[in-house]
């Protein structure tokens, strides 16, 4: 464990110092040193940082402790997310792929059972996977989802690729143990292979999470990106440890992310830039018709054998395709049967809105006036946006309709509801 | 971009200079203007190279009082050609008036510019150089000419030739920038001989691009320097060992092969005499009246043939006759026949003998009877009777040629020298290896003629701490003298001093402490557990062959080899180049394909002074110990006490700096640009003192932060993992947050504007 330990002279000393020792005549160089930006927290800060459960008690005039909010703070740090990824996204209209095949491969070799995340890689991994999983099929109700894990230099598929987020979940949490080395190029080989059977329109995506620093792999790897590339299959790999060149390699190849994650927070804010759908590259830009199903509920004394677990049940408890009038038990999914596509109206309507994102909202510097009336409640939740001691609170406006909107009501809309409420009242009215 | 140095306008290649190229071109423009020499030092990756050339190269634009004559020195011919790549950028970006009249050029060997089909493919460099004689060399051209048949001639020099005596060489050559492969794509295109060509226009070139020993070795100088004007700039790149390559230059060692070699030579040469005797005895004649004459008026010697030189420095030669005991070839060989006999005699000694010159050539007098002017003139009078006698294949005749420049070395120079006969080696005393060494202590002897003649000559490299002991070594005022620091948008690098093991206890490679199997497996944890944290490569430096032998074996007989090879791939550097080599292109194989590699190479060898690891080819580096050297050596010792004498440089002060700057220079490899990042390992509890460290450069030390002075192991691996993952993020190249590291042509005026108001 790092520590104080073994009395080391001088480990303590704080970093300014450091600047000092140097050649004397470097002066401006000892000013930059101290500008403090790009200090480093120490060990014994660092696990109280994220933390400081004393500062965020205060006392209120009554002498009663009570918890400052936080909420300014978070919401920077939320901003910060949704400006770097509207940036990304700044050419207006930009094609995503809606309908994704993704394979999510976890890496279990040995380097996954290392404790510099707690309790270990592996653990972390699992369970952030798991939050992504349901946060990928929340967003992307077209897709599929499958899971490969890679032990002992092999690759195994855990799971098919499918449209549930419950059985992939339960796959991977059954599986949890971890030996051997890792091969990146099996487990590339073993998902081209599947990828490969999906149809033109689907985007072929691979997410590797890979806590090893190196490969052992039978063959040429490089031969492998290739053909990932000419398959126009997109790997992204987030590392757990340290930058790995051939993982970097195959990510600027195949158009993929490739990125390494400091902590645990930052893993997991890694892992959900991944769930919004990525831009199409522009050979996927041909229009294609999919031929989609609309499956109704069946009825109360419909009693039939599910297609997917091959048990009896009643048709309340599910969906008939239809098609071939199969019964399945979620959507969306792929009949097995006949193969149509089987989703429900809100699956599509909920992937609509990536193509058209809410405009990220100016933030209006907190300004100690009465006089303009107009921004002094949220358009949307109707709160004052005053202090009680006539201070305004940060808050946010729509650049397109100059409504004023609180900071709750910011990530309700940019997250979950995705339509400005400014805006489509005032269409209501012109229409 | 353009901008305004001081009243100076700077034509620089790109759109955005580093502050520290700029301030280099502030001290360099300093340096111009006083016309004095300079001693730079920044680190690699920051551009040394762009700065240097396009400042000079501005500055005599501005200056046409001052014609723009640039002498480049680098160590490698890779360096060579990067260095040519980036003038080409630079002519590029000049005005087109400016651009259109200057002609730069890189010159090398035969070996790397003969275009001749046969020639050129011979392996060696010495066979190639024999192969160009046999077809140029004057008396072969005299004889094509009456015999035609039966003598092959090269085309290529042929063309060369009549172009030179027509004197219309430069319209082979229009302005620009040759690289070497442009060199030879000129001679194939044109027929004509690349080597002599570029050797014929290094007097017209404005910049000339070449290896050090075109400068410094005064074997070489002679030939292909002598003709630099005194304007000349020189610089030194890479000059962190510049005096090692000056004593080089004048040290010569004698084995028992070389005088075998010798005395073969010699019977082959009196054959030759002989027969000349028979057929050509005039030649002898006419040979023996131009000797009265003088060496100094040699002016009726084709001064294309002159392809051996006085190993002695010019100025040391003495302009008058040679002595008349050896003017008649017989005689001469008989002279040479008794020094190879004195040298074998004194060989087969059973002590270690330490002499001085003087009285060494003092025992030669006494019992070869050849006295010191004799000796002196070794070298001249063997060359002429080579030239006389049609000596073609040199490499042949490299043995006699090792022992007349040794004649002429100890018979020249009384100061600065010592002779050192040794029967065996000190680390195999079994093996009977006898050698004399000459060995010359005083690097200031070579370079003083290049000080003396050039107005401006610039030191630069990326290592030149402690800057204040190089004047003192070489011997020189530098006007200015200084060292820059990398501003960086991130601590990109990240050095470390590790001295205690996991189970705390120090290592070292201290003499007593070396074997100490503790230390020995503590070294081989650390890079067990780096080998798991770090990804793709890794450079382990040790501070010998012998050593790093031991402790591989050591290793492997603990199991910990084999852990390590779970995580990667293990190379070794031997001392054979062939091996080497190939070692490295596997090791950078499993570096690409993501396998992981180490490799493990010596401080002071190949690998640590000339091939790179940068990006993912090394993300850290260990140095195993403090490369001291060898401190038993005689030839050490005897520099020391030279050092000493003349120098007050005090003996501990020049190992320490000599250990740490090649400590330096092992762990520079890794990081060779801005966006790349590296760690390094000082894993020995002696660089944790303040004599030692403070003498790492600069732009180490302002990393080197005090909470690293003193790690153990397992706190080393943390910082390890803590710094890949702080580097594996985004890279910000203009820097953000106020540290501008990048410099528009807006900053430049901004700051210009700002000095004037202050």
């Amino acid at each position: 464990m790092y520590g104080v330990g073994g009395g080391g002279g001088g480990f303590n000393a704080p970093s300014t110092t450091a600047g000092r020792r140097r050649n004397p005549g470097d002066e401006e160089e000892d000013e930059e040193e101290e500008g403090g930006e790009g200090r480093v927290l120490e060990a014994w800060e660092r696990a109280y940082a994220d933390e400081r459960s004393w500062e965020l008690l205060q006392e209120d005039e009554s002498g009663l402790l009570r918890p400052i909010d936080t909420k300014t703070l978070v919401h920077a740090q939320y901003r910060r997310r949704l400006l770097l990824r509207s940036a990304a996204a700044a050419a207006a209209r930009i094609q995503k792929g809606l309908i994704r095949y993704l394979y999510i491969v976890i890496d279990l070799s040995r380097a996954a059972s290392e404790m510099d995340y707690r309790p270990s890689r592996m653990a972390v991994v699992a369970k952030h996977a798991e939050a992504f999983i349901r946060e990928f099929f929340d967003q992307n109700p077209l897709s599929h989802v499958g899971l490969v894990t890679i032990k002992d230099g092999i690759a195994h598929r855990l799971t098919e690729i499918g449209g549930s987020p419950e059985s992939q979940i339960k796959a991977l949490m059954g599986k949890l143990e971890c030996s051997g080395d890792s091969s990146l190029q099996n487990a590339l080989e073993l998902v081209h292979g599947y990828l490969d059977q999906v149809p033109s329109y689907g985007h072929k995506e691979v997410l590797v999470l890979y806590s090893a620093l190196n490969t052992f792999d039978p063959g040429d790897i490089m031969e492998t990106i290739t053909k990932c590339k000419k398959s126009k299959i997109r790997c992204s790999v987030i590392g757990l440890a340290a930058e790995i060149f051939i993982c970097k390699h195959l990510c600027e190849e195949t158009g993929g992310s490739y990125t390494v994650a400091l902590d645990e927070s930052h893993f997991k804010e890694l892992l959900l830039e991944h769930a919004p759908p990525p831009p199409a590259i522009a050979e996927y830009a041909a229009a294609n018709l999919i031929k989609m199903g609309f499956p109704q509920r069946g009825t109360e004394d419909l009693i039939s054998i599910c297609s997917c677990h091959k048990k009896i049940k009643s048709g309340a408890e599910g969906y008939i395709c239809p098609r071939c009038k199969v019964n399945v038990c979620e959507l969306p999914t792929e009949c097995r049967t006949c193969g149509l596509t089987l989703v429900s109206s809100p699956h599509l309507a909920r992937s609509y809105h990536h193509l058209f994102p809410v405009a990220p909202f100016d933030e209006v510097t907190p300004v100690p006036n009465r006089i303009q009336r107009g921004g002094q409640i949220c358009f949307s939740c109707q709160q004052s946006l005053f202090n009680p001691d006539g201070q305004s609170n940060l808050h946010v406006r729509c650049p397109k309709c100059n409504q004023h909107f609180c900071l709750d009501c910011d990530i309700y809309i940019h997250e979950s509801l995705h339509n400005c409420p400014g805006c489509e009242s005032q269409r209501s009215i012109t229409s | 971009m353009r901008f305004d140095l001081d009243g100076l306008p700077v034509h620089f290649p790109y759109a955005a200079i580093y502050p520290e190229q700029h301030a280099y071109m502030g001290e360099l423009k300093r340096a111009l203007d006083a016309r004095g020499h300079a001693l730079l030092e920044m680190p690699t990756g920051t551009g040394k190279t762009a700065a240097l050339i396009s400042l000079i190269t501005s500055y005599s634009l501005a200056n046409p009082a001052r014609p723009l004559r640039l002498i480049y020195c680098t160590r490698t011919v890779h360096e060579m050609e990067k260095t040519l790549a980036e003038l080409r950028l630079l002519f590029a970006h000049l005005p087109p008036p400016a651009a259109r009249s200057l002609l730069a050029l890189g010159l090398s060997s035969r070996k790397n510019l003969c275009v001749h089909p046969q020639a050129s493919a011979a392996a060696a460099r010495d066979s190639v150089d024999t192969a160009c004689r046999r077809l140029t060399a004057s008396w072969v051209r005299e004889k094509a000419a009456s015999d035609p048949e039966s003598t092959p001639l090269c085309e290529f020099y042929e063309t060369f030739d009549r172009a030179a005596a027509a004197g219309d060489l430069a319209s082979f050559m229009p302005p620009g920038v040759y690289t070497l492969a442009d060199l030879r794509a000129l001679g194939r295109e044109r027929r004509v001989c690349p080597y002599f060509l570029a050797r014929q226009m290094v007097k017209y070139a404005n910049i000339v691009v070449y290896s050090y020993q075109y400068l410094l070795d005064p074997k070489v100088a002679s030939i292909v320097s002598r003709e630099m004007q005194k304007e000349c700039v020189v610089v030194f790149d890479e000059a962190h060992n510049i005096d090692n390559v000056c004593i080089e230059a004048l040290s010569v060692s004698i084995r028992k092969q070389t005088l075998e070699g010798a005395e073969r030579n010699l019977r082959r040469i009196s054959q030759e005499i002989d027969r000349f005797k028979a057929t050509d005895a005039n030649r002898l004649r006419a040979e023996y009246n131009r000797l009265v004459d003088g060496l100094a008026q040699r002016g009726n010697l084709p001064i294309s043939d002159a392809w051996l030189a006085n190993p002695a420095l010019p100025d040391d030669i003495l302009k008058e006759a040679v002595p008349g005991n050896i003017r008649r070839a017989e005689h001469f060989l008989a002279v040479l026949r008794r020094l190879v006999r004195f040298l074998d005699g004194r060989l087969d000694t059973e002590n270690v003998e330490n002499e001085m010159p003087v009285s060494f050539v003092a025992s030669i007098h006494s019992q070869a009877g050849i006295d010191q002017k004799m000796l002196r003139f070794c070298y001249d009078r063997l060359h002429s009777l080579m030239m006389t006698l049609e000596i073609t294949d040199t490499d042949e005749f490299m043995h006699i040629q090792t022992i007349c420049d040794f004649a002429t070395l100890i018979g020249t120079y009384t100061r600065g020298f010592s002779i050192i006969i040794e029967p065996y080696d000190e680390r195999m005393p079994d093996i009977r290896d006898p050698v004399i060494q000459l060995s010359c202590h005083d690097a200031s002897l070579a370079i003083r003629p290049v000080f003396d003649r050039f107005e401006t000559v610039v030191i630069t490299s990326g290592t030149l701490s402690p800057i204040d002991l190089y004047p003192r070594l070489l011997n020189f005022n530098p006007v200015i003298s200084r060292s820059f620091t990398m501003s960086l948008t991130r601590d990109c690098i990240c050095p470390m001093v590790l001295t205690r093991g996991s189970d705390q206890l120090p290592v070292s490679t201290k003499f007593d402490m070396r074997s100490d199997p503790g230390v020995v497996r503590n070294y081989g944890r650390l890079l067990l557990e780096m080998a798991s944290a770090v990804p793709d490569g890794i450079v382990c430096f040790f501070v010998s062959y012998s050593y790093m032998d031991g402790i591989v074996n050591s290793w492997h007989e603990m199991g910990i080899l084999q852990d390590i090879m779970q995580h990667k791939l293990v190379f070794i550097e031997t001392p054979d180049v062939v091996e080497t080599t190939l070692a490295l292109d596997n090791y950078r194989k499993a570096c690409d394909c993501g396998r992981g590699a180490i490799f493990f190479s010596v401080a002071r060898g190949k690998v640590a002074e000339g091939i790179d690891f940068d990006r993912h080819y090394g993300r850290l580096v260990i140095m195993f110990g403090v490369p001291f050297q060898y401190t038993l050596s005689r030839i050490l010792l005897a520099r020391l006490e030279y050092l000493r004498e003349t120098f007050q440089i005090k003996e501990g002060d020049f190992l320490t700096f000599d250990a740490l700057r090649q400590a330096a220079q092992c762990v520079g490899r890794v990081i060779r640009s801005k966006a790349d990042y590296g760690m390094m390992i000082f894993a020995d509890k002696r660089y944790s003192r303040h004599d030692k460290r403070s003498k790492l450069p600069g732009w180490i030390l302002s990393h080197l932060h005090d909470a690293h002075l003193n790690l153990s192991t397992d706190m080393a691996l943390h910082i390890a993992r803590e710094f890949l993952r702080r580097m594996a993020q985004p890279y910000d190249k203009t820097g953000s947050g106020g540290k501008k590291t990048l410099l528009t042509e807006e900053d430049l005026q901004n700051m210009a504007q700002d000095g004037m108001e202050m």
